[in-house]
């Protein structure tokens, strides 16, 4: 039993972080209907965004719990959150705004490159900034006294002090986005654009720029979920992008695709779903397996999602 | 951006545009005879006065017809005849002065980098390059020629059939003269004067001649282009090194031309291909002699090509049967983890996470080369006095193989089956109303594509000697992917200059391997923003990517009635 609640709080830290990046994929479905593949990069990017920041700001290591959680951590993820807000304005700007009334294949296929061109930008370019070091191979992640390495025990489980950030960062970015979508302006205008886009311009929404704020949006989120994976793996690489966004989809999808709730959901479900599967069904090198046909049976029974968001067939 | 000349201007300076134009021509002409390098060591040699390099005299052709182009319409539109409507001779000339400019700037260029500065550019560098700008800048102000007459695309079955086969052996000439630069300056020069040249016929109107002559010579044509295909490893005189290159881009092109199947025929998007080559590589190391197989069944090779396409087309129909009902982008991204879920079960299969299959992450090695009734593909074989090595064998397996795709993929294009497709990929839910049984296509298509690639596979495990799972990652897809956008989804052409290009490039061009993927990435972008339907465009799929383009619906529609025109006339003109 014991176990299982280890695997079960494991799964909810591992699904808190796919939440945290698929609520990316479901704001921008939800508005203009397209599978942001780059998306995964954005969280990549607002991981090396934060250890930018930290760089910049001298690499303190062993400050005090206090200074630590109160400014440098902070400090990072505005740093990070930057970071991924810039890129995908830009990407937004640049790759999909002007193939808005392309067939749908073009802006995919577009996303793809987009995706590819990140992740080299990162490997080659990172290291020539000044200061920072070569990004080729994966780089350690600065260590938050407080957070790297504390763990809470209770009863036989061991709860780490990052499973703990990364959770909080979750329920803590599901209040601001409530805030944010049911009491703000711009929230509800993207409800609007996202229920029938035509009509919303009528009514005098921008939805130019209501996009944008959706990709901005999920890039805040997919930021945190950044500086969460480096805190809680202990180091980043260009790579880092491609499995968690794949999964971050699936669980957009697990959870209902332009449904923000059901991300949150979803991304939980499919945390907690890998967890145990990789416990009791083989062993650990079949959990991304099970994640994928997970994938596959909730498209084929219930292509809706679990909590049913009405999805129009856009073939 | 564009700069636009008044039309007057054209009118009072032609025949000062016309002059310079001439002398510029000429100055290239004259140059070639000039030493160009200071040094042995850049592009040829081009160091010798009075002796052209072999690049030179391959350069020289774009100002001779630069010269032909200006100086013939000088005779006089009376002597000329019908001739002087049938070429657009001022536009074609401000093209080939443009291309001749690009391709000297790039020899210069080519020479100061690698001799170490613009000191080792001697004079007759400068003379091409004084005449290259001379020309350029003069022939923008020539008059626009007229559209030119459809007439000259009229001519005798004997002419078509003559021109066919000379365009083929000189692309067979081109293509082995391309792949005998290794080094970089040289092939990008090459490369450059190529493209110039192909844009200078293209206006000339020569390829559209060709797909006239074509399409009535359709036999004609596909003949001749194996037979230069099949020709190709005796102008390597027995090296392996471009034949390795060669059998990689038919590999990688086969492949393509069935993801085409999905992707361009049926617009599924696919990103798991790689996935069904990699089934049929995998069918086939298993199925080999290789110690590392632990399968004690080793059937002939041509029962193991249908078994690994038929393994990889059941796997097509196991992903497709649940997915292809969620229609979309879905399908992109189950594909997708379908792919991942295929190397990872080709990792895990390994004996510790699973059972022994595949020997895990390491793959089979030492996969025996083929043997054909004592014919080893492992040994080079000399045919004619020309040395064939172990790459050609793969090469030419590989062209029957590529062969055989091309024949079902156009086949399919104009069956009904391919009629059905297109309706699928421009409007499912119109398709569907019409009888189209569009979820039995859709799976048709996706099994289909998986079989070309299963075989494909099975010939690459033999090709590479080992098969492992880290060579079917998704990037791998993307390539593919690129490869059918790039060219032009839905062509057999485009796929096949696209595969070529994606794989000779960074083979050719090694400098810049390490931004290989960086530019790949930029490709897709550009591509999808400003020539969505790729380099060689299939005018239905062309339409589709700009619907608004009246325009270009119109230019289609007229060359429809041109093609009708000229392959009915018995049945008169065509109207839509």
């Amino acid at each position: 039993m014991e176990l299982f609640f280890q695997q079960l709080i494991n799964g909810l830290s591992l699904g808190a972080l796919y939440a945290l990046i698929a609520v990316g994929y479901t704001v921008v479905y939800g508005i203009v209907q397209l599978i942001n593949f780059a998306h995964g990069e954005i969280f990549m990017i607002g991981a090396f965004g934060a250890f930018a920041t930290w760089t910049i700001m001298g690499r303190p290591t062993g400050s005090p719990v206090a200074t630590s959680l109160l400014f440098i951590l902070p400090v990072m993820l505005i740093g990070g959150v930057v970071a991924s807000v810039a890129v995908a304005v830009a990407m937004e700007r640049f790759a999909y705004r002007p193939l808005r009334n392309a067939p749908r294949l073009a802006p995919l296929i577009s996303a793809i490159g987009v995706s590819v061109f990140l992740q080299e930008l990162v490997r080659l370019f990172f290291g020539r900034i000044p200061g920072m070091p070569d990004a080729k191979s994966d780089l350690a992640f600065p260590s938050i006294s407080g957070i790297s390495g504390a763990s809470v025990q209770m009863g036989g489980v061991l709860i780490r002090a990052s499973a703990i950030f990364t959770i909080g960062a979750l329920v803590l970015c599901t209040v601001f986005l409530w805030i944010f979508v049911d009491r703000t302006k711009t929230g509800r205008a993207m409800v609007a654009t996202s229920q029938d886009a035509d009509t919303a311009r009528l009514m005098g929404i921008n939805v130019d720029r209501v996009i944008v704020s959706a990709f901005a949006v999920g890039a805040v989120l997919a930021a945190v979920a950044g500086v969460a994976q480096g805190l809680t793996v202990g180091n980043i690489g260009f790579r880092m992008g491609f499995l968690a966004g794949l999964k971050a989809f699936t669980a957009a999808v697990l959870g209902g695709i332009g449904n923000i709730y059901g991300a949150v959901v979803g991304g939980l479900v499919l945390g907690v779903a890998e967890a145990l599967a990789s416990n009791y069904l083989g062993t650990t090198a079949w959990k991304d397996v099970w994640a994928f046909i997970l994938l596959i049976l909730v498209l084929v029974f219930r292509p809706q999602g679990l909590l049913g968001a009405k999805v129009v067939d856009r073939a | 951006m564009r700069v636009v000349i008044p039309d007057e201007f054209k009118i009072r300076f032609r025949y000062p545009a016309r002059a310079l134009g001439l002398l510029g021509a000429v100055l290239m002409i004259v140059s070639i005879f000039l030493p160009w390098a200071y040094g042995h060591d850049a592009l040829d040699d081009m160091t010798f006065w009075g002796a052209p390099s072999p690049l030179q005299l391959f350069f020289v052709v774009l100002p001779v017809l630069l010269g032909l182009l200006l100086a013939i319409p000088l005779v006089g539109k009376q002597r000329l005849g019908a001739l002087a409507r049938m070429v657009a001779w001022n536009t074609t000339a401000k093209t080939a002065a443009l291309a001749s400019l690009v391709v000297v700037v790039i020899a210069t260029a080519s020479i100061a980098i690698e001799l170490g500065g613009l000191v080792n550019v001697d004079p007759g560098a400068w003379v091409a390059l004084l005449g290259g700008l001379v020309a350029a800048g003069s022939t923008p102000f020539l008059p626009d020629s007229p559209e030119p007459t459809l007439d000259r695309l009229k001519s005798p079955a004997w002419v078509q059939i003559l021109g066919i086969v000379a365009v083929m052996a000189a692309a067979l000439f081109l293509a082995a003269q391309a792949l005998s630069y290794n080094d970089a300056g040289s092939f990008i020069t090459f490369a450059a004067l190529l493209v110039g040249l192909v844009l200078v016929l293209r206006q000339f109107g020569v390829f559209d001649w060709l797909r006239v002559a074509g399409r009535s010579n359709n036999r004609v044509l596909v003949l001749s282009a194996f037979v230069v295909a099949f020709l190709f490893p005796f102008t390597q005189d027995g090296k392996d090194a471009n034949m390795s290159i060669a059998a990689q881009v038919l590999i990688f092109a086969s492949a393509a031309l069935g993801l085409n199947i999905v992707v361009g025929l049926a617009g599924l998007l696919d990103l798991g291909y790689i996935a069904f080559l990699g089934a049929g590589a995998f069918t086939a190391a298993v199925l080999s002699e290789s110690a590392y197989s632990h399968v004690n069944w080793h059937p002939p090779f041509i029962v193991t090509v249908i078994i690994a396409g038929t393994v990889s087309s059941v796997l097509g129909l196991i992903i497709g049967a649940p997915t292809l009902r969620v229609s979309g982008d879905y399908l992109a991204i189950v594909t997708l983890g379908f792919g991942e879920i295929f190397r990872l079960t080709m990792i895990n299969l390994d004996g510790n996470d699973g059972p022994y299959v595949t020997n895990g992450s390491n793959g089979i090695s030492n996969i025996p080369d083929l043997n054909f009734f004592g014919f080893d593909f492992g040994k080079a074989h000399t045919i004619l006095g020309v040395d064939i090595g172990r790459f050609a064998n793969y090469y030419w397996l590989m062209l029957l193989v590529i062969g055989l795709v091309i024949l079902v993929f156009t086949n399919l294009n104009h069956s009904r089956i391919g009629r059905g497709w297109v309706a699928i990929r421009e409007d499912e839910l119109a398709a569907e109303a019409m009888g189209v049984n569009t979820f039995a296509l859709k799976l048709l298509a996706f099994a289909g594509g998986a079989f070309l690639a299963g075989v494909a596979g099975a010939v690459k495990a033999h090709h590479d000697v080992s098969v492992t799972p880290d060579q079917y990652v998704f990037l791998e897809s993307a390539f593919l992917l690129a490869a059918v956008v790039l060219g032009g989804m839905g062509t057999v052409m485009g796929v096949l200059i696209g595969a070529t290009i994606l794989k000779l490039l960074p083979e050719k061009l090694r400098f810049f391997s390490d931004y290989r993927l960086l530019l790949f990435g930029l490709l897709l972008v550009v591509m999808m923003r400003f020539r969505p339907e790729g380099m060689i465009a299939e005018e239905r799929r062309q339409l589709e990517f700009h619907a608004e383009d009246e325009e270009l619906a119109e230019e289609v529609q007229e060359e429809l009635a041109l093609y009708h025109d000229h392959l009915h006339p018995e049945r008169g003109s065509f109207e839509l």
